[in-house]
């Protein structure tokens, strides 16, 4: 099959984009996504908030929702901006920040949950569902949109790149990829946020970007998104003569992103607001939020501006009466977003650890330290960590990149819309500086404007053609089976469960290993279940090797099960021999097989999402 | 319609003009705000008149794009005037400019005003720069002394003074002007062709 043209998918936490490459003219641009804007009336954006909204049967009259690709039938959730502005008035029926939930451990995505502690009388979606239907809807709008300008393309005849977050985990990947089948999309191909980032900097500066690296350089991407913040380290290395680039280190899973700031100058502001003897209503707030975010905006555009007027309308109709006025100073706006998210602080200082705390209000595990400075002193922490457990790894890593518990990246690239103020460019800047003892640099030419969905469709465009650049990347976690030991019961003590390695990071796609050493029994007719592990810091680990303690040492991602059919020739109630097989597909999505020992059969594993 | 445009743009430009008397600065603020508005009304009669002719006020450029409809909607009635009752509610949503025009302006402070006035120029100014292709008709700045072609367009300018002789014409630019090279509305569907759309939904809080 040729493919004639690349697409690239942004599904974000809080916004969607799509770009589209044809591999003709070899032209990258966006597309633009018709969504509702209002009862009755759509039109194009270039992004699709991820957001979506459970009208009530009686809210919205006849089609007054329907989507042109609709064919009349009545809406029963929509997506896009009329969703998330309407949804934040009626918060029981608005579903956002369903990305998330797919790597949430403690909730199957799979389950009716959203919205998330809604009222009696809405019918609930799966975070799974949700996600499928903003990629339904993407689907749907770049045909739309792509005939409204005399294009007619076949799905089948596009390189689908669907970006996901590097700290995602191999479920929440799988989940996504057969998310997007569920929406019509095919097997897409599977790309790493930041790594999308990166290849949108290589497209958007040309031949120039190989100027400004050089081996030896580590390139931190640091992408602060609405919602979430990933990190990832590059490491630059030659190669006969040429760059080779190799992700080494992914990031946790982050929830704290712009939103944050925003809120977090919204709760100033009406504090203030306050004291003045004034006060607010809900609807007050969500407007105090936006104007927040707008005066930040000018405010970090405009060095030489002092403070930026803030008005808040009134609800009811007597604007002239009830229109609350206040200013945003730039001492407070430093105060709440510099040296609240981004302060000073040493590399010894991390953030504090609220993981595995239960279930916290929004039942999604929101970061619980603000500082993000501290959270990327834990990641470049983690990715020494990492680095040291393999050679091959370490090899790439000069001595000099290494300041204290550190791994200190050289240069940097940013991306989020929170970057585009040079103001928090200049603090992460400092903040490096501060820790490595000299100044890192930032690469430039980028413009961070799409981009995620830019570069994924960039890289599907190098996929095809074979052109340009491939980050090496692999599997960015390595992941244990876990095997019960069996030892004498003894009143007080469980014995620890042994781990064994069965996919080790950096595993390339389209490769896959055979776990010789360890014969498992399946039982024809009854499901086995498996205890599933992964760590993102022990690059060092092989395939087959045993770990003594995995509930000390690694992070317990989900179950695994595997039922065996009856068959013929495989007598129901004897165990039958089976080995291991991992595979990581071309498209990055990890699979597990149980092959038998004795002939070519294999069964699938599946993922099972821990609930509790 | 055109007449309302004529009236609509006389107002603005009656405005626009008062705000530069030394007199009117106390007022600066509901001058501009009404200029602002007043234009705003010539725009929608525009587009009224626009979209009475040729159906959706996005004239489909090329004929690819014409072909490419999937079912061409067929020209409602009022359609001309549905669409401007939408580029209100726009305008209206966006910036309450309709809730500050209708509002009794006279027992107001200028502070509240000067308010109401900002949360209008920011949401009306948003709308502008979003759907239409705002430009200047003349770059340079204002007080300059300028060309203006015999090849010009007459809607483009108006000259004043002393006309004589023949095009091209000099004198000093007294108002850059203004002009949009597109128009990016949203479409607006229509259930029930014999009411026009609502301008503002009447909202009640369930509790």
């Amino acid at each position: 099959m040729t493919f004639r043209y690349s697409l690239g998918i942004d599904l974000g936490t809080t916004n969607s984009a799509i770009a589209i490459t044809d591999l003709e003219t070899d032209r990258t641009e966006t597309v633009e996504v018709t969504q509702i804007l209002g009862p009755n009336r759509i039109g194009e954006k270039p992004t699709l908030p991820s957001a979506l909204y459970l009208p009530h049967g009686d809210e919205f009259p006849g089609n007054a929702l329907a989507l042109p690709w609709h064919d009349g039938e009545k809406a029963t959730a929509i997506v896009g901006h009329f969703a998330r502005d309407h949804g934040a008035l009626v918060p029981d029926r608005l579903v956002t920040s369903a990305k998330s939930w797919l790597s949430n451990p403690h909730i199957d995505p799979k389950q009716k949950t959203l919205p998330w502690k809604s009222g009696d009388g809405v019918e609930k979606l799966s975070p799974f569902e949700c996600s499928r239907r903003y990629l339904e809807h993407l689907r749907e709008g770049f045909l739309y949109a792509e005939r409204l300008q005399g294009r007619d393309w076949d799905l089948a005849e596009g390189q689908i790149v669907l970006t996901v977050p590097a700290s995602f985990d191999e479920i929440a990947r799988t989940l996504t990829a057969e998310a997007a089948e569920a929406a019509g999309l095919g097997k897409v191909t599977l790309l790493e946020e930041p790594l999308a980032a990166f290849y949108a900097w290589t497209a958007q500066t040309g031949k120039e970007w190989r100027s400004q690296v050089s081996p030896g350089d580590i390139v931190l991407v640091c992408d602060v998104g609405g919602g979430t913040a990933d990190f990832s380290l590059i490491a630059i290395s030659e190669r006969d003569g040429d760059l080779d680039l190799e992700r080494i280190s992914v990031g946790e899973h982050i929830l704290l992103g712009g939103d944050n700031m925003d809120l977090a100058l919204a709760y100033t502001l009406r504090a203030k607001i306050e004291a003045e003897g004034r006060s607010l209503d809900a609807w007050q707030f969500l407007s105090l939020i936006h104007s927040a975010a707008a005066a930040k905006i000018a405010l970090f555009e405009d060095p030489k501006l002092a403070e930026a007027p803030i008005a808040v309308p009134s609800r009811g109709s007597s604007l002239l009466a009830g229109t609350i006025s206040t200013r945003l100073d730039r001492a407070t706006l430093e105060q709440v977003v510099l040296d609240g998210f981004f302060p000073i602080t040493r590399a010894d200082q991390l953030p504090k650890q609220a993981r595995g705390a239960g279930l916290q209000e929004f039942g999604l595990p929101y970061a619980s330290d603000p500082a993000v400075s501290k959270h990327l002193a834990r990641f470049l922490t983690r990715s020494l960590t990492n680095v040291r457990a393999s050679e091959a790894l370490s090899a790439l890593v000069d001595d000099a990149r290494v300041a204290g518990d550190l791994l200190m990246p050289s240069a940097v690239l940013f991306n989020g819309g929170v970057f585009r103020s040079d103001a928090i460019r200049g603090r992460v800047l400092d903040l490096l500086a501060a820790w490595d003892g000299k100044a890192v640099r930032e690469l430039e030419g980028f413009e961070p404007d799409l981009a995620v969905a830019k570069g994924a469709s960039f890289y599907g465009r190098n996929r095809v053609t074979g052109k340009g650049i491939r980050i090496k990347a692999g599997a960015a976690r390595s992941y244990y089976i876990g095997l019960e030991t069996s030892m004498l019961a003894v009143p007080g003590f469980r014995p620890p469960v042994k781990a064994l390695c069965v996919v080790p990071q950096g595993m390339e796609e389209g490769t896959g290993t055979l776990i010789e050493d360890q014969e498992f029994g399946l039982v024809v007719g009854q499901p086995a279940d498996f205890r599933f592990f992964s760590s993102e810091v022990r690059s060092g680990d092989v395939a087959g090797q045993i770990l003594p303690d995995a509930e000390k040492e690694l992070e317990e991602t989900s179950q695994l099960e595997v039922s065996l059919p009856a068959v013929d020739d495989l007598p129901a109630g004897q165990p039958v021999p089976v080995r291991l097989n991992a595979v990581v597909t071309e498209l990055g999505t990890l699979e597990l097989w149980m092959q038998h020992t004795r002939s070519d059969r294999r069964w699938k594993v599946e993922f099972q999402v821990r609930t509790e | 319609m055109r007449i309302l445009a004529v009236i609509a743009a006389l107002a603005a430009l009656a405005l626009i003009g008062a705000t530069l008397l030394p007199e009117a600065v106390q007022y600066r603020w509901e001058l501009t705000i009404g200029a602002l508005a007043a234009g705003a009304v010539a725009l929608l009669s525009i587009f009224g008149i626009r979209g009475g002719g040729g159906g959706t006020p996005e004239a489909p450029k090329p004929a690819i794009a014409e072909a490419a409809k999937p079912a061409p909607l067929p020209v409602a009635r009022n359609q001309a005037e549905a669409e401007v009752v939408s580029f209100l509610a726009l305008l209206q949503e966006k910036g309450r400019l309709v809730d500050f025009l209708m509002d009794d302006i006279t027992p107001y402070a200028d502070a509240q005003v000067g308010a109401a006035a900002r949360v209008v120029h920011e949401g009306c100014r948003a709308v502008l720069l979003e759907h239409l292709g705002m430009m200047p008709v003349r770059e340079e700045r204002e007080g300059a002394t300028v060309t203006v072609e015999a090849s010009a367009s007459a809607d483009e300018y108006r000259l004043t003074g002393r006309i004589a002789g023949q095009a091209p014409f000099t004198g000093r630019l007294v108002h850059r002007g203004w002009r949009t090279e597109h128009v990016k509305l949203p479409r607006v569907l229509r259930p029930d062709e014999d009411r026009l759309p609502t301008i503002a939904p009447a909202e009640i809080e369930l509790s």
